[in-house]
């Protein structure tokens, strides 16, 4: 606390008093020598040399932050067009691989044989879309209270859990198609969660979760709920009021989920 | 009047010149400003005390940046860098503050 008294009352250099006190005492005059006041500006002009180059330099450090920042946007731009490019080129690809495998299995017998088990193996594993009658399930999560944001650790909301006892009291009422959000479910699909998101085929999906079944509606509709999914359903929703619905619907339109890697090749008895 | 005449012609130059800072100094450069600013407003206190000394002001000058920076270079060594440049902050700022209260009332008293 001394210290900063200290400071408080002695602001001034020392040394003025002591040289002041010391002419007093021998009683010389100021004298102004011409090398004392050589030396007088040239201190000046470096504190102004100082105070100029501090100023400067923030200047100058500033415009480096915000070029570094427009670049990175630049760059940032510049690799979202070329993913955009990316994907459409991803989609013509596609497009054409359709197109060339219908014409390579028209005519022959054996070949139509081979696009109708082929048609029927990609409606299943849900590498192309499908529309139909079919079963709509939503699933949401209780109105929320004033708290804010979630906690991870708070169940009183759907959970992957849910989502996966749902799509497998579907499969096992009988659907031939199940899509969640818009996300076609494939035998390498996979809901998880990572801290309170539901991801399905590593996509971040937000409720109210909408579960599109294609199969026979009322059968559908009367199996699962008297199956595991829906006693499930109906538990959470008892417990932490789970809101949840379920209809039948005439048309129904399931997205397809291509994108899967080539893995065996087998060339034709033709080649 | 001469070390007005200084002021000036440094701020030319400094604009004129457009001296690069080496880059080992730049952190310090913010200390070195606020310690020449508390020996600019000491020598102007002094002077309307009647006992400036060219001298005095020079010294005050040169040994306040130094042992300014000095401070926080041996603070950086030592990982206490932040605190002890705000120590001498603290310290350089409450001089200056004081010098120019001071200042103030001789400009609006006398």
């Amino acid at each position: 606390m001394s210290l900063l008294n200290d400071i408080f009352e002695h602001p001034l250099e020392p040394g003025y008093a002591d040289v002041a006190a010391r002419r007093a005492q021998t009683g010389e005059a100021s004298t102004q020598s011409r090398r004392i006041s050589l030396l007088l500006l040239a201190t000046s002009l470096l504190i102004a040399l100082l105070f100029t180059m501090a100023s400067s330099q923030l200047r100058r450090s500033a415009d480096v932050l915000s070029a570094e920042r427009s670049t990175l946007l630049a760059r940032i731009q510049d690799y979202s067009n070329h993913t955009d490019d990316l994907e459409h080129r991803v989609a013509n690809l596609e497009q054409e691989n359709v197109r060339l495998q219908a014409n390579q299995l028209q005519g022959a017998d054996s070949s139509r044989e081979l696009a109708e088990s082929l048609a029927r193996v990609q409606a299943v594993t849900g590498t192309v879309a499908v529309v139909g009658p079919g079963v709509e399930i939503t699933v949401d999560n209780p109105p929320q209270d004033a708290n804010g944001s979630r906690d991870p650790q708070d169940i009183s909301r759907v959970l992957d859990v849910d989502l996966q006892r749902v799509v497998n009291g579907l499969w096992a009422a009988g659907a031939e198609a199940v899509s969640i959000n818009g996300q076609r479910l494939t035998a390498l699909s996979a809901i998880r969660s990572a801290n309170d998101v539901v991801l399905v085929n590593y996509r971040p999906l937000n409720p109210p979760y909408s579960i599109l079944a294609v199969g026979d509606p009322k059968a559908l509709a009367a199996r699962f709920l008297d199956g595991s999914g829906g006693q499930w359903l109906q538990t959470i929703s008892s417990l932490y009021s789970i809101k949840f619905e379920v209809s039948t619907e005439d048309n129904l339109k399931l997205p397809g989920r291509t994108g899967g890697t080539l893995r065996h090749v087998d060339l034709g008895d033709d080649q | 009047m001469i070390p007005a005449l200084g002021l000036l012609l440094g701020i030319v130059a400094g604009v004129f010149l457009d001296v690069q800072v080496p880059l080992a100094l730049q952190p310090y450069l913010p200390i070195a400003v606020v310690a020449a600013l508390d020996a600019v407003f000491g020598a102007m206190r002094s002077a309307f005390e009647g006992i400036f000394n060219d001298k005095v002001f020079v010294v005050s000058f040169v040994a306040n940046v130094l042992i300014a920076g000095l401070i926080v270079l041996l603070g950086d060594q030592l990982g206490v860098g932040s605190q002890l440049s705000t120590a001498v902050i603290v310290v350089l700022g409450i001089r200056i503050f004081t010098n120019v209260a001071a200042i103030r009332r001789y400009i609006f008293k006398a």
